[in-house]
């Protein structure tokens, strides 16, 4: 136990002084982030303003936003690590520590977790005090089920983590996770019951309903919140484990820590 | 500390190309406090053995041994004393600092990096990186990034270090700088150290023992000084005033351990290749007859490179 704090310590503090370091990189992302919402929002208010479309409240653009870029920074925190430890030759030191890799990736997703809550935070902000937009921030009942929300993206970064560790260079279709991610959040998981079975689609539904509607955790059913974890662990051991088989290939064909 | 036993790894063929038996049946053991070199030209399947060691390469037949724990079979127990550096200076995280990268890879590793403050500056020192430490390691040189990582290796205090070509692309200084530390090492903290390289003046500088592996097989297991003992064939050179009579040249051209190297009106270079040492009397017995005049008779330095050659070329050596 005491190995696994150490190995989550040594992580927070890696994540802050890189945060740190090179925080005007992170200030750039951000802005850029902006900017596209402020984009999105102003063709969208636009439209509405002339009739062309109907539909989702100014709220619920800005919540989607927001939790797409959560969901995304999350995916990323384990594909683009793998990929990264990869490319720069420290993935083999990782897997010859006494942690197995899971543990590892977890210790990072963990510390990644605090940093993108920072800048969902900023970003979050940023967008309520431009669109003039009000939510209801009840951290107490949003913090659980973004972590079950999150569940799912992390098995979407494992399940691509993986196929990189196999194909490599595949930065190109890895792209299209994005817009994926955005059409998951916006699908009305609400009324298409199925849909409450693909990433983040259930959770999405359920962040709507507190931001936006003012639900509270209780008010939202142990029944729902069990139905979210379940959907998102079950995303998870798919993703991992397609991870796992990508890896015991990798390590066959003597290509794990090549790039 | 280390037993390698029927080691044997096929690549599958891909992309056309056929596949690759990149270590076919070696075995080997390296006691506690060894510095062994596994020299080998490129492709000869020493990092592909090295990586298997690391349990990142699963082999296809034999087994490993790590401080008596089967690495198949206990991946993590066997893994537990052993440290590596695979990539060279890639090894270590570029946006950290040199004290940063210690600290990290000490946690990681499972020990508290605050309770091995001293440890930590102990290598900082001993890697002559102390002045350093708070700079990120992507501006450090090549040589000094090759020291962190092979600092990083042995923070961890593990009693097994595996080295794939630490020297690799260094400059003649940190390359010498590396191995005089890597056999301090040995001798100081009493660690394995395996090493590969295919700089034979690496193994001759640094190991007391080498294993040869070309073509996936073992080909040589030795220690370097009996190495160069077996394979001590004295050459000589003789240099003589002006040029060879014919009938000199007639008569050298019969003793087959001669080489005439240059000749010029003015000088002329032989050399002798002494299998038996009645070849030199007879030689010189060659060149008094015409009345040559003696300049010089050195003996070439045996050397490792030619050893190797020799080895490679010849398909080996029974240790």
């Amino acid at each position: 136990m005491r190995e696994k704090l150490l190995l989550l310590r040594a992580f927070f503090k890696m994540e802050f002084i890189t945060f740190r370091r090179y925080w005007m990189n992170s200030l750039g992302g951000m802005l850029t982030l902006y900017v596209i919402f402020l984009v999105l929002f102003g063709g969208y208010q636009g439209l509405r303003s002339l009739g062309g479309v109907e539909g989702d409240p100014a709220e619920v653009i800005v919540v989607g936003y927001v939790l797409w870029f959560f969901m995304l920074s999350t995916y990323q925190d384990v594909w683009y690590t793998i990929r990264t430890e990869a490319q720069q030759g420290t993935l083999e030191q990782l897997y010859m520590s006494i942690h197995p890799f899971g543990w590892i990736m977890g210790a990072k997703v963990v510390a990644r977790f605090f940093i993108n809550l920072l800048l969902v935070a900023i970003l979050l902000g940023a967008a309520l005090f431009t669109t003039g937009v009000t939510l209801n921030l009840d951290l107490l009942s949003l913090m659980p089920v973004l972590i079950g929300t999150l569940l799912s993206s992390l098995g979407i970064g494992f399940l691509i983590g993986g196929i990189t560790l196999m194909f490599k260079r595949i930065d190109s279709y890895t792209q299209m996770v994005q817009f994926i991610l955005i059409a998951l959040v916006a699908l009305p998981a609400d009324r298409v019951l199925w849909m409450r079975l693909l990433p983040g689609s259930y959770g999405a539904t359920l962040i709507r309903n507190i931001l936006v509607d003012g639900a509270t955790l209780w008010g939202l059913g142990v029944g729902n919140l069990a139905m979210l974890f379940a959907i998102g662990l079950l995303h998870l051991a798919v993703g991992y484990g397609v991870y796992t088989l990508c890896e015991k290939k990798a390590m066959f064909l003597g290509m794990l820590g090549h790039y | 500390m280390i037993k390698v036993d029927s080691l044997v790894k096929t690549y599958p063929a891909s992309k056309g190309n056929p596949p690759v038996k990149a270590v076919d049946g070696v075995s080997f053991e390296i006691a506690k406090g060894e510095l062994v070199g596994l020299l080998g030209p490129n492709g000869a399947g020493k990092t592909s053995t090295v990586k298997m060691l690391c349990g990142l390469v699963r082999p296809d037949a034999g087994r490993i041994y790590l401080n008596g724990q089967d690495l198949l079979a206990k991946r993590s127990m066997a893994l537990a004393g052993v440290s590596a550096v695979l990539e060279g200076n890639r090894n270590i995280y570029w946006r950290l600092t040199t004290r940063e990268n210690l600290e990290f890879f000490t946690a990681l590793n499972g020990q508290d990096p605050k309770t091995l403050v001293s440890q930590i500056d102990h290598y900082l020192q001993f890697f002559n990186l102390s002045g350093k430490a708070n700079v990120e390691a992507r501006q450090l040189s090549r040589g000094m990034q090759q020291k962190l990582a092979i600092a990083v290796a042995l923070i961890s205090g593990s009693q097994v270090v595996l080295l794939d070509e630490p020297t690799l692309g260094l400059d003649v200084q940190a390359s010498y700088e590396i191995r005089q530390l890597l056999k301090t090492v040995v001798t100081e903290e009493g660690r394995t150290i395996v090493l590969t390289t295919h700089d034979m003046n690496v193994v001759q500088d640094t190991c007391e023992r080498v294993v040869i592996i070309n073509e996936g097989r073992i080909i040589a297991d030795e220690l370097v000084k009996n190495l160069l003992d077996l394979f001590r064939v004295r050459v000589y050179r003789i240099v003589i005033q002006g040029a060879l009579t014919d009938e000199q040249r007639s008569a050298l051209a019969n003793i087959p351990a001669v080489i005439i190297e240059s000749e010029s009106p003015e000088q002329t270079s032989l050399s002798v290749r002494l299998e038996d040492s009645s070849v030199l009397y007879e030689v010189i017995g060659v060149l008094g007859s015409g009345n040559s005049l003696i300049e010089s008779i050195d003996q070439e330095q045996n050397n490792f490179e030619r050893i190797f050659l020799e080895l490679v070329e010849g398909g080996g050596h029974s240790a």
